[in-house]
């Protein structure tokens, strides 16, 4: 080496060596800066990051029938979510995540949006009810999106798919629209029952969810629990419905529209209740397809959402004929002994009224012309009382209220009164006597629901009982599968007159024995088992439902087939009420689906009851099934 | 055999040892919740290997080194040359041979070759004798390597070769008009890449370092991440394999380029004192080595050596804690990584061998 370079090398080496330390100098400070002087900062986020406050959702009770065969049970499903802490904000982040899950973009940042300022509670859930496949795409998402993940809650399933649609109804999410119409009630992203009995049940059935704090990693994956609040399962409960009885019904209107309701009137409760075409609620638990939509929500045809036992107004037809009877009993108007003469038609107020039978029934006592469902007789009968006579018995009975039964959105009986034309017609307001003549018959501004019917005919049956129909039943005492029984809603006595009632009850009986119905065979063939009393009805079509449809339709305008009544004829125990839409006769369409419900409920039901409601749908998350739970007693 | 192991200088030794132990404790923390759990182990042996290969070396007279270096300097462009063609591509860039299921990258080895040469080249004249045309020419040598390893593309890697030119300096000396016109050049460079060369995307790389925040769920999460681990472990650390930001994942490829991150957050500012101080030590023995050097092309190997060290010491250190951006830069006995441990290895082989016949002398 050259001697003359050494000393220079040697201080140049020194500059380096000095900025070598220098170095190090500097980069210790950077992370004194970030250790020390901004450590609590970085331990707030290291934290908020990896300790996550979940909430555990509450499984909801299940809902059996009267002898413990499973309704809705409960299922463990898989949702794709975000925890509120989690939702992205940033637009191309919402976009992308928009279009790998295939959602609306703009639909997903209002979504995310409004969770974001609806403060602690249940994750936004993305996908549903993940299946095998869902749970692949999700996973795959999921890599690309690490602020998502899979939850774990509980979900419904409903046993007899469309074996009580309406009745149990459906649970949905607490949506934005609903935190707007009714604010402060629910929490958003809750499950809560949206229809039916799971609506209307709601408080009763819904548990009290838990929460968890967990220390999860960066794919949001549980790691360590740190202690948690369980979540509090909701109480199980039964409903008075009998499963078997309500396959029955279901069985027996088939493919007609229309509804059946059964009451057992020791206590009001509903045994039976099936409004047909009926839907699957299971289908209500995922986002629905459009399919589904026009199957359901927006089928204006058939309007299959729509309860038609308890939102369904009918004109009652001759069904109605007994309340008229009732009025003219107990005004003194007739005596029921005192005959009246049927011709075949009658004149009122200068236009002819036509009985059903041209020929005429000829002179007619009121127990035969229950029987016979004279309408001359009841014409006549009308024609004597104001149409405020009939609204005053109808009020005494019942009849102008709701039944109160614990379903959403009962729909109130229709009985006319002047009051009720002023309201309702404000431009033509006066009553007109042949209005009161069409009312006899329980046509023209008359309409009544299934249920109020059936109501109606469970008075009779009690003489002069009024219940009020309901669903629930009681809760179960999950440590003795036994029933607590609710106790029973209100029953009303009315004043009816033991007399007029008696009058009454021997018309439905020859009804069934010698009248309407009896021409029908299979209605005598049951009826030798099990006498049982009624009455046909035939209304002429004045539906809820579109006319202009019907006139499109083949079966346009064709008469609704009605069939009210209890059984057995003495001491009765049920009373029922049976609309067939657009089926012709009550005693061809509605009273042999009133038969099939005697003859279970009176003889097979004890030999041969049918098998407990069974679901098709396999859910491969489920734990294992235990076997049907047997009757409470 | 005992006569080898004496070759070995004691001072560097120890550094270089307690460096490597820190390093292995870092991985085996790291990897535990990977699907690598056992990568401590396999570069444990990577560094078991390097040792050896550096007690060779240190044993071999640095002039019988030298010797080869222009032929190992052709070979290795060759190399680089035919990487481009025969490599495997991984991430998009084609930067590694694969041989019996190993990568190899020959980039790494490379930088070394380039010092050893250049070092020879202007090592074999007196300083005052250099011309102006044979620095051009030296620069040549380091800048054509670097083109080429910019074709894979690998823009860390090419800037690392950089220390290199350390060595011109070092003869030269600096003057201080040459500094303000280099400070002019990269300004005005800067301002006109910034206006009329960079894509939006890379402009968009330059403001995430500027504000990782600003890119939390993508170029700017993983240093985010190792922000939070580093500050999070405040002075005395978490404890080993407690660090919350390692075990539970939210910290990136955190057994290669964010493996400090690891150390800080376990350890914490203590844990990061002792590595640095160890880093300046092991920086300081090998300018002791430079100065201790009996030929010009020793000293001035040693010298950019140190300066090679240094600038990885800086990138992956800096970038680690967000002060500079996100390059890929391995730092030494930290990152997993078979190739880049290898060359680090060979090159202190050498300064031990400078350090040895120095004494030996």
């Amino acid at each position: 080496m050259d001697p003359r370079h050494r000393p220079i090398l040697r201080r140049r080496l020194g500059v380096f060596r000095g900025l070598a330390w220098c170095l190090v100098a500097l980069l210790v400070l950077i992370y004194a800066w970030l250790q020390l002087v901004r450590h609590s900062e970085f331990k707030q986020l290291a934290m908020q990051q990896a300790v996550k406050v979940r909430p555990i959702p509450a499984p909801r009770g299940l809902v059996l029938d009267r002898n413990g065969h499973r309704l809705v049970d409960n299922r463990r499903a898989l949702h794709l979510v975000v925890q509120r802490e989690d939702l992205p904000t940033k637009p191309e982040v919402i976009t992308s995540l928009a279009s790998a899950l295939e959602l609306d973009p703009a639909a997903l940042a209002r979504k995310i949006q409004s969770y974001r300022f609806a403060g602690k509670g249940r994750p936004l859930v993305l996908k549903e009810n993940l299946d095998e496949a869902g749970i692949a795409i999700a996973e795959r998402i999921r890599a690309r999106y690490p602020f998502l993940s899979v939850e774990v809650a509980p979900r419904r399933v409903y046993l007899g798919d469309e074996l009580a649609g309406h009745v149990l109804g459906y649970v949905g999410e607490v949506d934005e629209e609903l935190m707007k119409v009714k604010p402060g009630i629910f929490r958003l992203g809750e499950t809560i029952g949206k229809e039916g009995f799971e609506a209307s049940g709601n408080d009763k059935l819904k548990g009290v969810d838990g929460q968890k704090r967990i220390l999860v990693d960066q794919l949001g994956t549980e790691v360590a629990n740190f202690g948690q609040n369980d979540a509090v399962t909701g109480r199980s409960l039964f409903l008075t419905l009998d499963a078997g009885l309500q396959k029955v019904a279901q069985d027996a209107m088939g493919e007609e529209s229309g509804a059946v309701v059964v009451l057992d009137l020791r206590d009001g409760g509903v045994l039976a209740m099936y409004s047909s075409p009926s839907y699957d609620p299971n289908l209500f638990l995922n986002r629905l397809s459009q399919d589904m939509v026009d199957r359901y929500l927006a089928n204006s045809v058939t309007r299959p959402m729509v309860n038609r036992a308890t939102q369904g107004i009918y004109a009652p037809g001759s069904t109605f004929k007994l309340l008229v009877a009732l009025a003219a009993l107990e005004r003194g108007i007739i005596s029921p002994q005192t005959p009246i003469y049927c011709a075949g038609k009658k004149n009122f107020y200068g236009r002819d009224f036509r009985c059903d039978k041209p020929t005429g029934h000829g002179s007619l006592s009121m127990i035969q012309a229950i029987a016979q469902s004279c309408d001359v007789y009841f014409y006549e009968l009308a024609s004597r009382m104001d149409i405020d006579d009939i609204y005053a018995t109808a009020e005494k009975y019942g009849l102008t209220e709701r039944t109160g039964i614990d379903l959403p959105q009962e729909k109130r009986t229709r009985i006319p009164s002047r009051a009720w034309k002023r309201k309702a017609a404000p431009k033509d307001p006066k009553w007109y006597g042949g209005e009161t003549i069409s009312v006899g018959i329980g046509q023209g501004a008359v309409g009544v629901t299934p249920l109020g019917l059936a109501r109606f005919y469970a008075l009779l049956a009690t003489k002069g009982k009024l219940l009020t129909p309901h669903l629930f039943y009681g809760f179960r005492d999950d440590q003795k599968n036994s029933l607590e029984a609710a106790p029973v809603p209100p029953m009303k006595d009315t004043p009816l007159d033991p007399r007029h009632w008696a009058i009454l009850d021997e018309g439905l009986r020859e009804v069934v024995q010698n009248g309407t119905a009896a021409a029908n065979p299979f209605i005598r063939e049951i009826a030798k088992g099990t006498p049982f009393s009624g009455k046909t009805g035939t209304a002429q079509v004045a539906t809820f439902v579109d006319k202009a449809h019907y006139a499109r339709q083949a079966k346009k305008l064709k008469d609704h087939a009605l069939f009210a009544g209890y059984a057995p004829q003495e001491h009765p125990q049920i009373a029922f009420a049976v609309v067939v839409e657009n089926a012709g006769f009550g005693s061809t369409a509605a009273a042999p689906i009133a038969a099939k419900v005697v003859k279970y409920w009176f003889a097979d039901r004890l030999s041969n009851p049918l098998p407990p409601p069974r679901g098709k749908m396999v859910d491969p998350f489920a734990p294992q099934q235990s076997a049907p739970q047997e009757a409470p007693e | 055999m005992r006569e080898r192991f004496r070759a070995l200088d004691p001072r560097l030794l120890w550094v270089l040892l307690a460096l490597i132990a820190l390093g292995t404790l870092t991985l085996f923390s790291a990897g535990r919740q990977t699907p690598q759990a056992t990568i401590w182990l396999r570069q444990s042996v990577w560094n078991l290997l390097g040792l050896t290969f550096m007690l060779l070396l240190a044993t071999t007279d640095p002039r019988r080194i030298f010797r080869y270096s222009f032929a190992s300097y052709l070979i290795g462009l060759a190399a680089l040359a035919a990487v481009l063609v025969v490599g495997k591509k991984i991430g998009g860039s084609t930067r590694w041979f694969v041989i019996a299921g190993q990568t190899f990258q020959p980039s790494e080895l490379m930088k070394w070759v380039t010092l050893l040469y250049v070092s020879q080249r202007l090592g074999s004249r007196n300083a005052e004798q250099v011309s102006r045309l044979e620095l051009s020419g030296a620069v040549g040598l380091v800048v054509f390597p670097m083109l080429l390893i910019q074709r894979q593309p690998d823009l860390g890697m090419a800037l690392s070769y950089l220390p290199i030119l350390l060595i011109i300096p070092l003869m030269k000396g600096l003057r201080a008009r040459w500094v303000v016109a280099l400070l002019l050049l990269v300004g005005l460079g800067g301002f006109g890449a910034w206006k009329f060369v960079l894509k939006p995307y890379q402009k968009q790389r330059v403001m995430i370092f500027l504000d990782p925040s600003s890119d939390l769920q993508g170029k700017g999460y993983q240093v985010n991440q190792s922000r939070i681990a580093i500050g999070s472990g405040g002075l005395i650390g978490k404890g080993f394999t407690s660090g919350s930001q390692t075990q539970l994942n939210f910290l990136p490829v955190k057994t290669t380029d964010f493996a400090f991150s690891v150390w800080a957050e376990e350890r914490g500012f203590l844990g990061v004192l002792l590595a640095l101080g160890l880093f300046g030590l092991l920086l300081s023995r090998i300018l002791d080595a430079a100065r201790a050097a009996h030929t010009n092309a020793e000293a001035y190997f040693c010298a950019g050596a140190a300066g090679i060290f240094s600038l990885h010491l800086l990138v992956n250190v800096g970038m680690v804690a967000g002060a500079l951006p996100n390059k890929g830069m391995v730092l030494p006995f930290f990152s997993a990584g078979g190739s880049s441990t290898l060359s680090f290895f060979l090159a202190l082989g050498i300064i031990m061998g400078v350090l040895h016949r120095s004494r030996v002398k």
